[in-house]
C-alpha cells in the first residue's frame, strides 16, 4: 500500500456479515481511523460511505486532508477485499475405514465439510449416490503410498467408483492421493483428460502427518483472496511484528478457524492453521449434540423447541435478533462452536501455549467484550498466564492478503496498537485441588500494591484498564500448572475491558449435570462481565 | 431519488427472476428430458426407481463405443431352460478385475415425475440431477418441505392468519393455499390427505416441520403414494405475519397457477405483467428480535445504540403506525429492494 494513497480500506466478507476498516496515513504511520460491520447483503460502498460520513463529522479538516470530505468520496479508496464463502463438500472415499478416517479429517482441518464412504464391506449404490450428490462439489480418494495389503485388493474397486462419479458428474474436482495417483492404481489414466473438472495429484495423507495434503486441500477451497488464508498470514505476519506466540481461534457463520503462529527471531514466522466446517456457530449438519452443547452454555430457562427455532431463525438471518436473550444464545452457540474447534484441533495443544489468544469471527462482533474475554476464557483451557484480544475491527485477515511480506509487516507494525481490542489478561492454573482457599495474589499496578485470596473453583476479576501493566506474585498452598509446575510465580499482564481474570475454576471446565444448577452457576459467572459491559 | 442512507438497510427482493431449479437424480432414475429441450408444466422429467437394487451383469458395448457410467443399458439374462430375459437399468460400476462384468442398478416400479413449472434444461447428470432455467418468476422462501407441486393459488386466510384442521375446505382440493401466519404438522398432513397441492405460510415452528416430513416419508413409502405435495416458508421458524407487499402480491395472483419449488425454495408464477405492490421507499419491516413481523417507517440512521444485553448495535429509527418512534438494529430491519 503506497504512502502516496493517504489512506485505504480493508473489506471482510463474510457470509453473514461484512466488515470495513477505514485506514489512514497519521503522522508518518498508518492508523485505523474506524470500522463498521453490517449484514453480509449490504455493499462495500455503504459501508465505506458510513466510516466516511462518521470520520467528516468527528473532524470535517482530516477528512477534508484525506479527500473524503464529501458524500460518496470513499468509493474511490483503494480497497484490501478478502472473502470467505460457504464451505465446499467433498466426498472422501477409500478402500478401509483406517483410510478413509485419516483422508476425511485431513479433509476437515482443510475447511471443507466432508462426507465419507469406504469400499470395504460399503454398500456400493450408496456410495455411488453419494459420490453423484448434486451438492458435491469434489471428491477426495486416496491409499496409503505405496499401498498397504489390505488396500491392495480394493485399489481396482476404487478407482472404478471415482471414475464412475467422474463420468457421472464430470464437473467435480478429483483429488487422488498416495498410490491411488501411482502408475500402479491407474486411476488418473481413466478420468478423460476433456472432462470440465479438474484431477489433482496429492500426497498420501500420511506424508508430514497429513500436513501436506491438508496445506492442498485449503488451497483447493476458495479463491486467492480467501480471508481465512488471509487470516493466518497475517497471524504470521503478527506474530513477528509483537514478538509473541499468537493464537486465533476465529468462529463464523459457515465455517471456524483456529491458527496458531510462533516467532523465532531470524526467521520466517512458523504458521499452523486448520479450518474447520463443523465448528461453525450453527453448522450445516446441526443436529441434536449441537443443540445439547448450547442448551448447556445457555444461562436463561428455555423451552428446547423454542430455542432450537431461534437457532433455525439465526442460520436463516444471522445479524438479526443479536440483542438482549438473542444475545445470550448467540453467545452459548458460540461457546459450544468454539468448544467444537478447540476438540477438532486438539493437537494445536501440543505446540507450545500462546502468550496472547485472539477471539475472531462475525460470531463475537455484537457481544460486549467482556463477555467474549470470559466465553474465551470458559472454553479454551490451556493452563498458563495470557494476554486476551479481539480482532473487532476485522481488518487483520483482509491484511493478510498483502502478498509482499515487507509491505505487510511495515503496515502491521504501524496498526499494531489499533489491529486488536485489548480483552485483558487471563492466570489460569491447572491442578488446583479441592475447594477453600488455594493461595493468594498480589498485583502490584498504579494503585499500590493489593493482596488478594484465591479461591479454588472460583472466578476472580481485577480492574485492570487496556494498556495498564500489572505485576502479579502468585502463591499457591500446593503445585499447579501455570505453564511450569510451581507454587510460587511472578508474572507480568497487561489489562483490557475485561480487566484480570484469575480463573480458578479448574481444568478441564467441570459443569453440574443438572441444568438449573448449572444455569445459576454460569449465570453467576457471566453475569459479571455482562454487567461491566453494561456500565 | 432515495436516500443513500437507506443502501445500509438490508434489502429483499420480493420478485426475483431467473431462477435455476434443480431436480435431484439418484442412480437409476432415468432422465426423460435433455440439454436444451424446453419444459412445460406436466412435461415428464423422469421415471423415479421406487426400488433400485444392483444386478450384475455380463455387457457387451455396441460396435465402437464405450461404456459409460450412467447410461441406460439393457442386459439379455439367459436362464437356463427357461428362454432369455431383458433386464433394464442403469450401469453404476465396473465389477474390478472382470471383463465385461458391470453392475447394473435396476427395479420394476417406476413413477413419473413431471415439471412444475416451464422453462429450459439447462443439465442433464445422470444419478446426479437435472437443472431447469424458469421462464416466470419466483418469490423466495426461507426454507420447503415435501414434493414439488403446482395448483391454482388460492389466499384463504389474511396476513396474521393461522389454518387449522378444520379450516380445509373440500372445494380447496388440487389448489396450493396461502395460509397468513403459521400452520401446525396435522393441518397439513390433513390437507395433504384432502388433495390440496401446497402451502405457502410465514413461518412453521421446527417440531411441526419435524413431524410433516415423519409423515412425508411414510406417504412416500406407501405403495400407493399420494399426489405431490410441498410446503413453502417464507421467513422462518418463529411466528410472524406475512408481510404486506408479499400478502398484496399473492393476492393479486389469487387463481393463478403456481408452483412451489423446493431447490430452492420459491414460489412461481408466469404472469410477465403482474405489478409489483407499490411501496414507499421508507418501508421496513422487522425480521427478528423485539418487533419481528411489525411494519413502519424508516426515519433516519441512529448511529450504535446500546440495546438489552449490553449489546452495542448499528440502529435505525423506525416510527410503528403512530407510536412513538423506537431504534432497532439494522440487523432487524428489511425493505424492498
Amino acid at each position: 500500500m503506497s504512502t502516496t494513497q493517504p489512506a485505504f480500506l480493508t473489506i471482510d466478507r463474510g457470509t453473514a456479515t461484512a466488515a470495513a476498516g477505514l485506514i489512514g496515513h497519521v503522522g508518518g504511520r498508518w492508523r485505523l481511523l474506524g470500522a463498521a460491520a453490517a449484514p453480509a447483503e449490504i455493499a462495500d460502498e455503504a459501508l465505506a460511505e458510513r466510516l466516511r460520513r462518521r470520520l467528516a463529522a468527528v473532524d470535517p479538516g482530516f477528512a477534508d486532508d484525506l479527500g473524503l470530505a464529501s458524500a460518496g468520496a470513499a468509493g474511490d479508496l483503494v480497497r484490501l477485499t478478502c472473502s470467505t464463502e460457504t464451505p465446499p463438500e467433498l466426498a472422501v472415499v477409500a478402500a478401509t475405514d483406517r483410510a478413509v478416517a485419516a483422508l476425511a479429517n485431513v479433509a476437515a482441518a482443510a475447511g471443507w465439510r466432508v462426507r465419507a464412504a469406504v469400499v470395504d464391506g460399503g454398500d456400493i449404490l450408496e456410495t455411488v449416490a453419494m459420490l453423484a450428490d448434486r451438492r458435491l462439489d469434489g471428491i477426495l480418494a486416496g491409499v496409503s503410498d505405496p499401498p498397504n495389503g489390505d488396500e491392495r485388493s480394493l485399489l481396482a474397486e476404487l478407482g472404478g467408483l471415482v471414475t464412475a462419479a467422474a463420468e457421472r458428474r464430470p464437473d467435480l474436482l478429483v483429488v487422488l492421493a498416495g498410490g491411488l495417483a501411482g502408475p500402479g492404481a491407474k486411476t488418473g489414466a481413466l478420468l478423460r483428460s476433456e472432462r470440465p473438472g479438474p484431477t489433482v495429484v496429492a500426497p498420501a495423507v500420511d506424508a508430514q502427518d497429513g500436513e501436506l495434503l491438508r496445506a492442498l486441500l485449503d488451497e483447493l477451497r476458495g479463491g486467492s483472496r480467501e480471508g481465512r488464508r488471509g487470516l493466518a498470514v497475517a497471524a504470521g505476519t503478527l506474530a513477528t511484528v509483537l514478538r509473541r506466540r499468537i493464537e486465533i481461534v476465529e468462529i463464523g457463520q459457515a465455517s471456524a478457524t483456529r491458527i496458531a503462529a510462533g516467532w523465532q527471531p531470524g526467521t520466517t514466522p512458523d504458521i499452523r492453521s486448520a479450518v474447520v466446517a463443523d465448528a461453525a456457530l450453527l453448522p450445516r449438519g446441526f443436529g441434536e449434540d449441537e443443540l445439547d452443547a448450547i442448551l448447556g452454555w445457555l444461562t436463561t430457562s428455555s423451552d428446547r423447541l423454542r430455542v432450537r427455532d431461534r437457532l433455525r431463525d439465526m442460520s436463516l438471518a444471522a445479524w438479526s435478533d443479536a440483542a438482549g436473550d438473542g444475545a445470550l444464545l448467540r453467545m452459548a452457540a458460540g461457546r459450544a462452536a468454539l468448544a467444537r474447534l478447540r476438540d477438532e484441533t486438539a493437537a494445536f495443544d501440543d505446540l507450545p501455549p500462546p502468550d496472547l489468544l485472539i477471539a475472531a469471527g462475525g460470531c463475537w462482533q455484537p457481544a460486549p467484550a467482556p463477555a467474549v474475554a470470559l466465553a474465551v476464557a470458559d472454553v479454551m483451557r490451556r493452563p498458563g498466564v495470557r494476554a486476551l484480544a479481539l480482532d473487532q475491527a476485522r481488518i487483520l485477515a483482509p491484511l493478510g492478503t498483502i502478498s509482499d511480506d515487507r509491505e505487510r509487516a511495515l503496515i502491521i507494525t504501524d496498526l499494531r496498537d489499533d489491529i486488536l481490542v485489548p480483552l485483558g489478561s487471563v492466570v489460569l492454573p491447572g491442578g488446583l485441588r479441592g475447594g477453600g482457599v488455594a493461595g493468594s495474589l498480589t498485583i502490584e499496578a498504579g494503585g499500590g500494591p493489593v493482596k488478594i485470596d484465591l479461591l479454588a473453583g472460583g472466578l476472580e476479576l481485577v480492574d485492570l484498564a487496556p494498556g495498564e501493566k500489572a505485576a502479579l506474585n502468585l502463591q499457591f498452598r500446593e503445585p499447579v500448572d501455570l505453564g511450569a509446575h510451581a507454587r510460587h510465580f511472578a508474572v507480568e499482564v497487561v489489562g483490557g475491558l475485561a480487566g484480570l481474570i484469575v480463573d480458578l475454576r479448574g481444568v478441564p471446565l467441570r459443569l453440574p449435570d443438572r441444568a438449573e444448577p448449572r444455569r445459576e452457576l454460569l449465570a453467576g459467572w457471566q453475569g459479571v462481565l455482562w454487567e461491566e459491559a453494561g456500565r | 431519488m432515495s436516500a443513500a442512507w437507506l443502501a445500509e438497510i438490508p434489502a429483499r427482493r420480493l420478485v426475483e427472476e431467473g431462477l435455476e431449479e434443480r431436480v435431484a437424480l439418484a442412480p437409476g432414475d432415468q432422465p426423460l428430458v435433455a440439454v436444451g429441450d424446453t419444459v412445460e408444466p406436466g412435461t415428464a422429467l423422469l421415471a423415479r426407481l421406487r426400488d433400485a437394487h444392483v444386478e450384475e451383469v455380463d455387457v457387451r458395448a455396441p460396435d465402437g463405443e464405450a461404456l459409460i457410467p450412467g447410461s441406460a443399458f439393457t442386459a439379455l439374462l439367459t436362464h437356463r431352460g427357461r428362454g432369455d430375459a431383458q433386464l433394464e437399468g442403469e450401469l453404476l460400476a465396473p465389477v474390478p478385475n472382470r471383463a465385461r462384468r458391470w453392475r447394473l442398478v435396476t427395479g420394476e416400479h417406476r413413477v413419473t415425475v413431471g415439471a412444475v413449472a416451464g422453462g429450459t434444461v439447462t443439465a442433464v447428470q445422470p444419478g446426479s440431477e437435472i437443472r431447469i432455467a424458469l421462464g416466470g418468476r419466483a418469490v423466495r422462501g426461507a426454507f420447503g418441505a415435501g414434493q414439488a407441486a403446482r395448483g391454482p393459488l388460492t389466499v384463504v386466510t389474511d396476513a396474521l392468519g393461522e389454518l387449522r384442521p378444520g379450516g380445509i375446505d373440500v372445494g380447496q382440493v388440487g389448489n396450493i393455499l396461502v395460509v397468513g401466519s403459521r400452520i401446525d404438522a396435522e393441518a397439513l398432513t390433513r390437507a395433504r390427505a384432502m388433495g390440496i397441492r401446497g402451502i405457502v405460510v410465514a413461518s412453521l415452528a421446527g417440531k411441526e416441520l419435524r413431524d410433516f416430513q415423519a409423515s412425508e416419508r411414510r406417504q412416500r413409502a406407501a405403495l400407493h403414494p399420494a399426489e405431490p405435495f410441498a410446503v413453502l416458508v417464507l421467513d422462518g421458524a418463529g411466528r410472524r405475519p406475512l408481510s404486506s407487499p408479499l400478502a398484496a402480491l399473492l393476492a393479486g395472483l389469487e387463481g393463478v397457477e403456481v408452483a412451489i419449488l423446493l431447490d430452492p425454495p420459491a414460489l412461481v408464477f408466469d404472469v410477465p405483467d403482474l405489478p409489483a405492490p407499490a411501496m414507499p421507499e421508507d418501508w421496513v419491516r422487522v425480521r427478528g428480535g423485539r418487533y419481528a413481523g411489525a411494519e413502519g417507517r424508516v426515519l433516519g440512521l441512529s448511529g450504535v445504540r446500546r440495546f438489552a444485553g449490553g449489546v452495542h448495535l448499528e440502529a435505525a429509527r423506525v416510527a410503528f403506525g403512530e407510536d412513538e418512534a423506537v431504534d432497532v438494529p439494522l440487523g432487524d430491519l428489511e425493505r424492498l429492494g
